[in-house]
């Protein structure tokens, strides 16, 4: 390096501060068509920018995004992760389960805490349960997580014969029905794993080692990444959330259902598919995950808020999930062309 | 003239606004062979994509003419019915038929009764076809099982049954053996003998020069010459390729070499076939400052030897010592550890990351070098990136540009800035010049010199003889997984070389 100031001359059209990231981003894409649901949503029907419509929508976010952060370092890394439906069952019966006995025999705040715990490392173990199959015996995430699928599930209907396990104390249920500052508590998990997440996937390490063996997973193995570590945790961290938002979906219906979380690992992908995350891995965000699932919640709450019947609902999400993947195609092709 | 088999003439093909041919003309008579040669990205792709029909009539300016008569192709089919057919770079088979079902791809022989396929016919006349490219397999076997080298030569076959009068060879060789490429050429002379025209696209002069019948550069989506081959010296093409004098092709120094650097010792791999090894017993050493040339035809086990050193293939037996210490290299990891470099053969799917811009593709084996404790140092990562840029010469915008928008020798250069910045005491370069324009190869051939000046280690592996001949300073020449013989660059010969590749010359 001859010309030692050169780079500091060169940092401060990088730089270009937050916004103009914000715009240049793949997410704004599709947060444009948000905005302009959001404005049309409300020039429709005002309620629907009613404070308690909106923190209603941002709880249904909530739930949808914990799974979706994770999911987007799935994706990241090129992968799939059809279990998390069901591992959410089962982190909140295991955490249900717990609660129930536990809290018989030991004070409140410790069985709460304990059977939370619990819910978490269900989630954990099924998760590590996935990569560890994936990475050792190299079968496709599609396969081994769709067995997930059925044996998470399974275990849950085994545990709870297909009843619901309830009632809980209170002071559990609070953590998914209460609000703080007038917020409901979910919607603060949410933001502190989204902040936390979308710094680990842009800062460290293991988030550009994700990228890595995501867009090529040879050359990252054959630059001195540890694939199979990499690739592992990432299920790690889906089970994790997956078990997460079991206890949470557990606490906000009072209640773990045998049934809970069926349809989510669809909900979840699609959130990160619209939100701009590649399936073809290498690429992808925490914001746009929060746009997908933004999206997805606002157009079934505008939808019944413009009387729309809540059964074209489903048509109309299958539609943009097609349209958004559609647009980053173009997109990509367009920005390909000058290449070869 | 009437024996003109096909004109192009005025060429103009813009990718909105930018220009990839400006008014080309090129023409091409019966029973000549036409190269065409330029740097990657010179257009002579694009040209090619036009007469083939891969762009419809419509999406260019320019005439075609073929046998006189204007032509306007809409799509790639028109292109073959008007006897044209392309041989590409990239093996364009199905990998999970076989080969004669590859052969006759949408073609197949049928029997009277028209819906069942003719499979001892379709047989027999693949082996017919086969035989005129000098390929002994089987009809039924899966093109999968076929070695690269082979399954071009069926390429080559499946385009010539298809009896075309002009026929394009884009690269066709890059894949090929020393011999399989001697033979291809014997082939082209004969479709010559027999009237049939060839456009010949290479980067290798040398068959350019052997085969071609004129020679055109491109540069820039312009023609800078057409010439006779008779009246054109390779220099002259070289320098017309890179529009300016290339005093010396190969910038190699004699330096003054240090301490072995790197002792490798009874190497031994397994091949993919259970009991069979592709490396048996090799030995070897590198002084600091050495460039040693790792011979043999393909398939003769090179770069399963340097892959398995480096860790990132599993061996049978064999030790490694660097600066005189035995050091356990069981993963690309503790390669890197050691600073022991590999810039694999395909950098495609073993080099660089796609999805990634050139900063992150030069950072990627240097994490300890720009992430903190916790978090990245930004400003280190780029100003590492930048220097690399700079010193490369990667002609990109920046260091924030997509690694796939650059053309294949500035693709190179990234992956070589990656290994640079490890701090190679070793790098293994398997074919580093693969598939880039002279230009670049010139760069990577100076930067060679320079590290070696710096006291690296390096072991080249080459399919190109000239330049493995003019950049090494020693030899190892593997047959059969052997080291079959070593060399001095003073002793080396084309002639020498390839007896000990082929197994026909024995010395240690």
């Amino acid at each position: 390096m001859a010309e030692q100031s050169s780079p500091k001359a060169s940092a401060a059209p990088q730089g270009g501060g937050f916004f103009r990231s914000i715009l240049r981003a793949r997410e704004s894409g599709i947060a444009i068509p948000l905005f302009l649901l959001i404005v049309v949503v409300s020039i429709v029907n005002p309620v629907f920018l009613d404070i308690d419509n909106l923190l209603n929508i941002a709880r249904q976010i909530s739930f949808v995004f914990i799974i979706g952060i994770a999911m987007t370092f799935v994706f990241v890394a090129a992968g799939m992760d059809l279990s998390v439906g069901s591992v959410l069952a089962l982190g909140g019966v295991i955490c249900g389960l717990a609660l129930r006995a536990l809290m018989l025999v030991m004070p409140l705040w410790l069985a709460i805490v304990i059977s939370i715990l619990l819910g978490l490392l269900i989630g954990l173990v099924a998760g590590a349960f996935n990569g560890i199959v994936i990475t050792r015996f190299k079968i496709p995430s599609l396969i081994v997580t769709l067995g997930m699928m059925y044996i998470a599930r399974g275990i849950v209907q085994v545990l709870t014969r297909g009843n619901p396990v309830y009632p809980f104390p209170d002071e559990f249920n609070n953590l998914g029905q209460g609000y703080l500052l007038g917020v409901p508590n979910v919607v603060y998990v949410a933001v502190v794993l989204g902040i936390l997440a979308h710094i680990v996937l842009t800062q460290t390490a293991w988030g550009r080692a994700v990228f890595a063996v995501g867009g090529n997973t040879e050359t990252a193995r054959l630059s001195g990444i540890n694939v199979v570590k990499i690739v592992t945790s990432v299920y790690v961290l889906c089970g994790l959330a997956s078990g997460i938002t079991g206890v949470l979906t557990a606490a906000r219906l009072a209640s773990a259902l045998a049934n809970a979380g069926t349809g989510m690992e669809l909900q979840v992908i699609a959130a990160v598919i619209i939100g701009g995350t590649s399936m073809f891995g290498g690429s992808g965000s925490i914001l746009g995950t929060l746009i997908g699932a933004a999206f997805m919640s606002i157009i079934a709450n505008g939808m019944v808020l413009m009387k729309i019947s809540v059964y074209y609902q489903s048509v109309v999400i299958g539609a943009i999930i097609i349209l958004a993947v559609g647009i980053d195609q173009f997109r990509r092709r367009r920005g390909g062309m000058l290449g070869g | 003239m009437a024996d003109t088999v096909l004109q192009m003439r005025d060429i103009t093909k813009r990718f909105f606004s930018v220009a990839a041919l400006e008014k080309v003309s090129i023409d091409l008579a019966r029973g000549e062979v036409h190269a065409l040669v330029g740097e990657n990205g010179a257009g002579k792709s694009t040209l090619m994509k036009i007469l083939s029909g891969s762009y419809p009539s419509s999406a260019y300016e320019g005439e075609v003419e073929v046998n006189g008569k204007k032509v306007s192709f809409a799509s790639t089919h028109d292109a073959e019915r008007a006897g044209i057919q392309m041989i590409y770079q990239e093996i364009s088979l199905n990998p999970e038929l076989s080969v004669g079902e590859n052969v006759f791809l949408g073609n197949l022989p049928r029997r009277r009764f028209p819906w069942f396929v003719n499979w001892t016919k379709t047989n027999s006349l693949t082996v017919e076809a086969l035989a005129r490219v000098g390929l002994d397999v089987s009809p039924r076997e899966t093109v999968r099982r076929l070695s690269t080298s082979q399954q071009q030569l069926i390429c080559i076959a499946k385009a010539l049954y298809r009896h075309p009068h002009i026929l394009v060879l884009d690269e066709p060789t890059s894949a090929l053996t020393e011999t399989e490429t001697q033979t291809l050429m014997g082939i082209i002379a004969k479709l010559r003998s027999e009237g049939i025209s060839c456009i010949y696209i290479s980067h290798k002069l040398d068959e350019v020069f052997g085969i071609a019948d004129r020679i055109t550069v491109l540069r820039d989506g312009h023609v800078i010459s057409t010439t006779p081959r008779a009246d054109v010296h390779p220099e002259r093409v070289i320098e017309d390729m890179v529009g300016r004098k290339i005093e010396t092709m190969y910038p190699k120094l004699k330096l003054p070499l240090g301490a072995e650097r790197l002792r490798v010792e009874h190497f031994t791999v397994a091949s993919h076939i259970p009991g069979k090894n592709i490396v048996e017993d090799v030995s070897f050493g590198v002084r600091a400052g050495e460039i040693l040339g790792l011979g043999g035809l393909v398939g003769s086990g090179r770069s399963e030897l340097v892959n398995a050193i480096f860790g990132s293939r599993g061996r049978v037996s064999g030790d490694v010592f660097i600066d005189g210490a035995p050091v356990t290299i069981s993963s690309p990891e503790d390669a890197i550890r050691h600073r022991v470099g590999l810039l694999t053969e395909d950098r495609r799917t073993s080099g660089f990351v796609g999805t990634m811009n050139i900063r992150e593709n030069t950072t990627l084996a240097s994490f300890s070098k720009i992430f903190g404790r916790l978090f990245i140092r930004r400003s280190a990562e780029r100003e590492y990136a930048q220097s690399y840029f700079r010193q490369l010469n990667v002609r990109a915008p920046g260091v924030e540009t997509g690694i796939l928008s650059l053309s294949g020798g500035n693709q190179q250069k990234v992956v070589l800035a990656k290994w640079l910045m490890t701090d190679v005491r070793v790098l293994f370069l398997d074919e580093p010049t693969r598939g880039i324009d002279v230009g670049a190869k010139v760069e990577i051939y100076s930067l060679m010199t320079e590290l070696a000046r710096n006291g690296v280690a390096i072991v080249m592996i080459s399919s190109e003889l000239p330049e493995l001949l003019a950049m090494c300073d020693r030899f190892v020449v593997l047959a059969k997984g052997r080291a079959n013989a070593t060399f001095t660059c003073e002793e080396i010969s084309d002639s020498l070389f390839m007896s000990a590749a082929t197994g026909m010359y024995c010395r240690d």
